[in-house]
């Protein structure tokens, strides 16, 4: 019995190498082993799945901020929005990109929802950089790694499944992953930034000489950025404005947000019944693209776990040493690997009631931990084959942009993301200070 | 040769709740039987959805699920009285209840002839919390206009006897929406279990004790045939295995709901409902019992069940003040 | 076979067609349920239900319209180097053989859960609203069978194809 969870992935990566499509690998697996499992009932079972995912209340804040997204792409506010950008990062190495992870970073403090932040920036930004003549690597990567912010700058629904399985209080979680989400970015962006200075040919110059921004006057540029830029402010203050002021849930502001998009679009005169249809169209096009992977997701992970799945990770914990760091490195080691071929919802669902209980008896500091553990976790978003954040780009990329490139451009941010890791096992202060302000005020 | 059953909760595994009801159950089941029945727990939405545990056993797709009477309340109000109710049992008088006054058998009758279920009791609960809120809640008037995040009976009578404003949020948005204050008040659990949800760190308040749930009741269900394969002899084990975990659970959820009201007395304001608040709960409460069986009434099963249950809880409250209380 | 696949183009179309006023209930719902618990202090029991209704119903409905757009993400640099027509036979075995039972049998299963929910008159279990089950249910049956169908159409155009690089190689 325990051959058949290597035998779901050895059947998973057969059908996806043969073209078939994720979600639909990911069901034929699903089934095959479920019928193995649960006889003639495996349908019934699979089918509960299809019914969780679909009444998944949480799930909704996916199509919303597509279609907010969409809307403002049609109406061109989106390139406005990145003129504005440009303009103001203009003079910086990598401009469009810095760009492009501020709005990501801003983004993710709005939704906890993996993959609606990369979409949603992802419309927006990849056409300004194309434009700029960014290479697809770098384009693919900014956005699979700005899209990975919105899982760990809080409101995340990774910390929420997090807590829920181990015992912890959502609040310290959501306050421990703050600072290692903001020092995230800043290395993001930092990235960016020396890449674009270092990089021979055309890059070398700043996206200023790119554009004509450098011919032209200071009123233009003002008028610019204030144009562009007023919409961008406007959007951010209905959709983060209505969530901290306690108007709307993380799910509700997205809807707040295509509303505000949607009198935007008014108030740009740029209003019109076809586009509107477009904007439409291609929300539920790429809704029930991630969703039927979600559910696919949803029915591999059962099965895996009935399969015997968690018992063989909690084998391969059982190999590691005596010393707290080791411990420690074993258990990050096995998510990391883990990362590579599954999503993060898996492995939440897999590791952490097996590591719950070794951290509690070694004494290690829950919250530190769990914050490891989401950077890890971080990893697994953006780490192929099975990697969400490429099969997203895909669903809004350009034609031209390969998977190959998708992930090359992935595995500096990764490398970050270690980084990142690094600091929070070294400075564990970085994850725990703030949750210990936490407590006792109101 | 061993007999291994999947049992599929409907709560996330690791939680307190997991622990308490379904590790302990399982390691109960092997302690008795010696090994030759092995429960298999799974954790919530991993086999199938929380909701719709019932039903999955009813179908066949797990031998056995654990779940809670409440989620069949919209099913056939009847589970309303096993489960508990606003204003219904105290944990004391309903362990007495179910095992000496007649309700356990009541509730093993009943799923047998309504769903084709063997029901073992596992697991009955402390008194929840009544709120955590961002202003005191002490008086019925306090509840006008409070946007409150419940679910079940309480949400309806709160609604339509209170005049408070009932909101339905989905657990992983609770938090947000009570920190940002979109809600003015949640009740989730007990105190020992909401702990590690957190609210007490984002709202000011902690308003005890919860009337609206006085205790709860958790079931394993077991299909009939599953169950009539089963050796007789290990059945009173598994039986005895249901019992001892109900026995042992509850302790344990009065032991930690006791540590941590020092720890919430230390950063919170714990403020108590008045004795009127409670009356006027309960009084709602069974006004909502009666009009509910009554309107859906299946007979006179249903309602001999729910005069069963409130005469033990009229005993109960008349006799009761020769307990000694610390 | 060629009125087959326009028939099944048809259904997915339909159904694409019919998730975009849904998508716009979906926002309305929310935004609903937003100002009058904020502004009226009087939340609603249905928006909750509602808004994950139709957020399911968006999904399952275009999950037939996005395959016949060839929408879903696969991972494609091994594939695109196999021969079109060998390819083409894989996708009769994967699509026909292998994934249209497993959709057909979660249809049915789907079907019949849609009319066992009205039969009884099944409402949800937690909501304070307490809904009808079966009108989501049905959505759900629907558009699993339309993605069941879509998937024939897959294996269909694969078969046409197949037949016209014969005819170019007899020609
Ligand atoms: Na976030
Ligand atoms: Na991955």
């Amino acid at each position: 019995m325990e051959i058949l969870p290597f035998l779901m992935f050895l059947f998973l990566f057969g059908f996806i190498l043969l073209g078939l499509p994720v979600a639909f690998s990911l069901t034929l697996v699903a089934a095959g082993a479920g019928y193995i499992l649960f006889q003639d009932m495996f349908l019934m079972q699979l089918y509960r799945q299809v019914v969780k995912v679909s009444s998944d209340f949480i799930l909704a804040s996916i199509p919303l901020f597509i279609l907010m997204g969409a809307i403002l792409e049609r109406a061109g506010i989106a390139m406005r929005l990145f003129n504005a950008f440009q303009t103001l990062t203009a003079r910086l190495p990598g401009g469009v990109g810095v760009a492009s992870l501020a709005m990501c970073g801003v983004f993710a403090a709005a939704t906890g929802v993996v993959g609606a932040v990369e979409i949603v920036v992802g419309i927006m930004a990849i056409p300004a950089m194309q434009k700029l003549k960014y290479n697809n690597s770098l384009i693919a990567g900014t956005v699979c790694a700005g899209g990975s912010l919105g899982t760990i700058i809080p409101p995340s629904v990774i910390a929420i499944v997090y807590a829920a399985l181990a015992q912890m209080s959502v609040g310290q979680l959501f306050a421990a992953a703050m600072f290692p989400g903001l020092i995230m970015l800043g290395l993001f962006i930092l990235y960016i930034m020396i890449y674009s200075y270092f990089q021979s040919s055309s890059s070398k110059n700043t996206d200023a000489q790119k554009t004509d921004t450098v011919h032209k006057t200071t009123w233009e540029l003002i008028k610019i950025v204030s144009v562009g830029l007023l919409p961008a402010t406007f959007l951010i203050i209905t959709v983060l404005g209505s969530l901290l002021a306690g108007i709307a849930s993380p799910t509700e502001a997205a809807a707040v947000g295509v509303g505000g998009a949607f009198l935007l679009m008014f108030a740009y005169g740029e209003f019109s019944i076809k586009k509107l249809i477009d904007a439409l169209d291609t929300t539920i096009r790429i809704t029930a693209m991630i969703m039927l992977i979600v559910v696919a997701g949803t029915m591999f992970t059962g099965i895996f776990i009935v399969a015997g799945g968690a018992s063989m990770v909690r084998e391969l914990v059982s190999f590691m040493g005596d010393e707290t760091w080791q411990v420690i490195l074993v258990m990050l080691v096995i998510v990391f690997i883990i990362g590579f071929v599954m999503d993060w919802i898996s492995i939440v669902l897999i590791c952490v009631p097996i590591f719950m209980p070794i951290v509690r008896s070694f004494g290690i500091d829950p919250i530190w931990f769990a914050v490891m553990m989401m950077v890890v976790i971080q990893t697994s978003y953006l780490t192929p084959p099975m990697a969400p954040s490429i099969f997203y780009l895909k669903s809004i990329a350009p034609k031209d942009m390969t998977y190959g490139q998708m992930c090359r451009g992935v595995i500096p941010f990764v490398i970050i993301q270690f980084i990142v890791l690094i600091i929070v096992a070294a400075f564990p202060l970085v994850a725990t200070w703030l949750p210990g302000q936490l407590s006792a005020k109101f | 040769d061993q007999i291994k059953w999947r049992m599929p909760a409907a709560v996330p595994e690791g939680s307190f709740f997991y622990e308490n009801f379904m590790v302990r159950f399982s390691k109960n089941v092997e302690l008795l039987t010696g090994g030759r029945l092995e429960i298999q727990p799974f954790g919530a939405g991993v086999v199938v959805p929380a909701f719709e545990i019932y039903s999955a056993v009813e179908d066949g797709i797990i031998e056995a699920g654990h779940s809670t009477p409440t989620f069949l309340i919209n099913r056939d109000p009847v589970n309303a009285i096993f489960a508990g109710f606003p204003g219904g049992m105290a944990p004391e008088t309903k362990v007495h209840w179910i095992y000496e006054g007649g309700g356990l058998e009541m509730l093993q009758d009943y799923r047998l002839k309504n769903m084709g279920l063997k029901s073992l009791v596992v697991g009955i609960g402390t008194t929840e919390v009544f709120a955590h809120s961002h202003s005191a809640i002490q008086e019925a008037e306090n509840l006008k206009g409070l946007r409150y995040r419940t679910a079940g009976p309480w949400a309806e009578i709160l609604g339509n006897y209170f005049d408070g404003a009932p909101t339905v949020v989905p657990p992983g948005e609770i938090f947000t929406l009570l920190q940002r204050r979109g809600v003015d008040a949640v009740e989730w659990a007990t105190p020992g279990s909401n702990l590690s949800e957190g609210f007490h760190e984002i709202a000011e308040y902690l308003a005890v004790p919860g009337v609206h749930q006085p205790t709860f009741l958790w079931e394993v269900v077991v299909k009939e045939d599953t169950w009539n394969k089963l050796p007789n002899e290990l059945k009173p084990l598994v039986e005895a295995a249901a019992k001892l975990t109900t026995m042992e659970s509850l302790v344990h959820f009065g032991h930690s709901d006791i540590l941590s009201m020092d720890q919430y007395a230390n950063t919170n304001k714990v403020v108590e409902l008045s004795p009127e608040l409670i009356e006027q709960v309960r009084s709602a409460g069974r006004d909502w019992i009666n009009t509910k069986i009554s309107d859906n009434s299946t007979g006179s099963e249903t309602a001999a069940i729910l005069e069963s249950y409130l005469e033990y809880q009229d005993r109960w409250a008349r006799n009761s003040f020769y307990l000694l209380h610390d | 076979m060629k009125i087959f696949i326009r028939f099944a183009n048809l259904l997915s179309i339909s159904l694409g067609w019919i998730a975009r006023p849904v998508l716009i209930a979906l926002v309305i719902s929310m935004l609903y349920e937003v100002f009058v618990r904020f502004f009226l202090n009087a939340p609603t029991k249905w928006a909750f239900d509602i808004s994950y209704m139709l957020n399911g119903s968006i999904f399952i409905l275009g999950a037939g319209y996005a395959l016949y757009h060839n929408d879903h993400v696969k991972i494609d640099f091994l594939s695109t180097k196999i021969p079109s027509k060998i390819k083409c036979y894989i996708d009769i075995v994967l699509y026909g053989l292998m994934l249209s039972p497993v959709i057909a049998g979660l249809s049915w299963v789907a079907i019949q859960r849609a009319i066992r929910a009205f039969e009884r008159g099944e409402v949800e279990a937690v909501s304070p609203w307490a809904p009808l089950m079966w009108p989501f249910y049905s959505i759900i049956a629907i558009g699993l069978l339309v993605l069941f169908i879509q998937c024939i159409a897959v294996v269909a155009r694969c078969y046409l194809d197949i037949n016209k690089s014969k005819d170019t190689l007899q020609e």
